[in-house]
């Protein structure tokens, strides 16, 4: 009798929490793609839900880092919502709804309608998953069905930025705030091999403002949570966990999209460090001949 | 990965060099514990040669350290280079381990 065959390993790409910084996600795309080297479902939290979602509908990294510089602009954060603001300052004068966002919601969902429109998680090449948090328990939610839009504008609301969106009749907040780089996901969904790309908020060199000292404690609060997170996942996985992490040698905002081919440059730099080993962990040929690898 | 043993009372200093992680794994974790069955628990890794892990190579370092510590030993890193240390403080390993600029330092820093 023949020994029972070894299963494919099954590799999940998850792209953790960074704004601008998660477009160093098309990087790795790019060096996967060139490598022949397939992913069986990816996993994304805030901005990097928004390069899980692209790849996991079979957009290319062009169209999506094209897709990105066009709606990630000042345009979806310039118009204020007056009417969240005065109930947060008087909430009981203008009813105060348990939550607010000091910017309007409606640009962020225009420009999401460009990429998502009414797309589901049903119109998807590979499984994909996105998470975010729910506001009245604050547990990690992992949404994988209904609206694309729906979760990834779930996933992004940034705290006291853009209002919670609600999901399923629940309210949602930004996934950053329950796990920043949520490898637990692909690994309750049944991954071996996972490639965890994911993002530190860097601390600003000065604080001179109050706002730069919320970011700078939110940004203490989410770091921690970053490697608390992680360090649990790290040892609980049966397998391995590949931790890509961009240098991308200088602070990276929220719209640097100026950045962008840095950024992905970055991406694309730290993924190459991890191939070798990738390479011999999938069983595929380690020397450079590459082009002729299997795409899986 | 290639593994060298060297006594250095009080330590026993495990040079390792060339990648900690899934596939090496269990080769390291047999050394490591073969010195620590032998009476060798003051262990310092010296991980100046070693530029790669994953997380299946760091819970290979910590499965060292539960069984050096529980045998009344330590488990302590030495010269570890940029991106190793990068993933250890990320998996949270520079908050329970010593680590030490060089070999030298860390074998001061058991008790003779």
């Amino acid at each position: 009798m023949s020994a029972p065959a070894v299963p494919r390993k099954r590799v999940a790409l998850v792209i953790g929490a960074g704004s601008v910084k998660c477009a160093a996600a098309l990087g790795l795309w790019k060096v996967l793609k060139r490598e022949g080297i397939g992913i069986d479902m990816v996993v994304g939290c805030s901005g990097g839900s928004l390069y899980a979602a692209a790849m996991a509908l079979g957009y290319d990294a062009e169209e999506t880092e094209a897709m990105t510089l066009s709606m990630w602009n000042r345009k979806v954060t310039e118009r204020r919502d007056y009417g969240s603001l005065l109930s947060a300052f008087l909430p009981k004068l203008f009813k105060f709804a348990g939550h607010f966002g000091m910017v309007h919601g409606e640009p962020l969902i225009e420009a999401l309608r460009k990429p998502f429109g009414e797309k589901t998680f049903a119109d998807t090449i590979l499984p994909l998953h996105i998470t975010a948090t729910e506001l009245a328990s604050g547990q990690q939610a992992t949404l994988s069905s209904g609206r694309i839009l729906d979760a990834v504008r779930a996933s992004i609301a940034i705290p006291y930025i853009w209002s919670p969106w609600e999901v399923d009749g629940k309210l949602m907040l930004d996934g950053c705030l329950s796990a920043p780089l949520p490898v637990d996901v692909a690994i309750k969904e049944g991954a071996d091999v996972i490639l965890a790309m994911g993002f530190e908020s860097p601390y600003p060199r000065r604080i001179r403002s109050a706002t730069s000292y919320a970011f700078h404690v939110n940004s203490i609060y989410t770091n921690n949570l970053f490697r608390a997170n992680y360090s649990f996942h790290n040892l609980a996985h049966h397998a391995d966990i590949l931790p890509i992490v961009p240098d991308f040698g200088e602070p990276v905002n929220l719209f640097d999209t100026h950045k962008f081919a840095h950024v992905i440059a970055c991406g694309a730099r730290a993924t190459e460090e991890h191939l070798p080993y990738l390479r011999q962990l999938l069983g595929l040929p380690t020397d450079a001949a590459t082009e002729t690898s299997p795409a899986r | 990965m290639d593994i060298v043993v060297e006594q250095r009372a009080p330590a026993t200093v495990v040079r390792i060099s060339g990648s900690v992680d899934g596939l090496t794994a269990d080769t390291l974790m047999a050394t490591l514990q073969q010195q620590i069955d032998a009476g060798n628990t003051r262990l310092i890794a010296d991980l100046s040669g070693v530029s790669y892990t994953s997380s299946a190579g760091l819970r290979a370092l910590l499965a060292t350290v539960k069984q050096a510590r529980s045998a009344g030993g330590d488990f302590r890193l030495a010269g570890v280079l940029p991106p190793v240390h990068k993933v250890l403080e990320m998996s949270g390993f520079t908050t329970i381990l010593k680590l030490y600029p060089d070999v030298d330092g860390a074998v001061a820093s058991y008790p003779a």
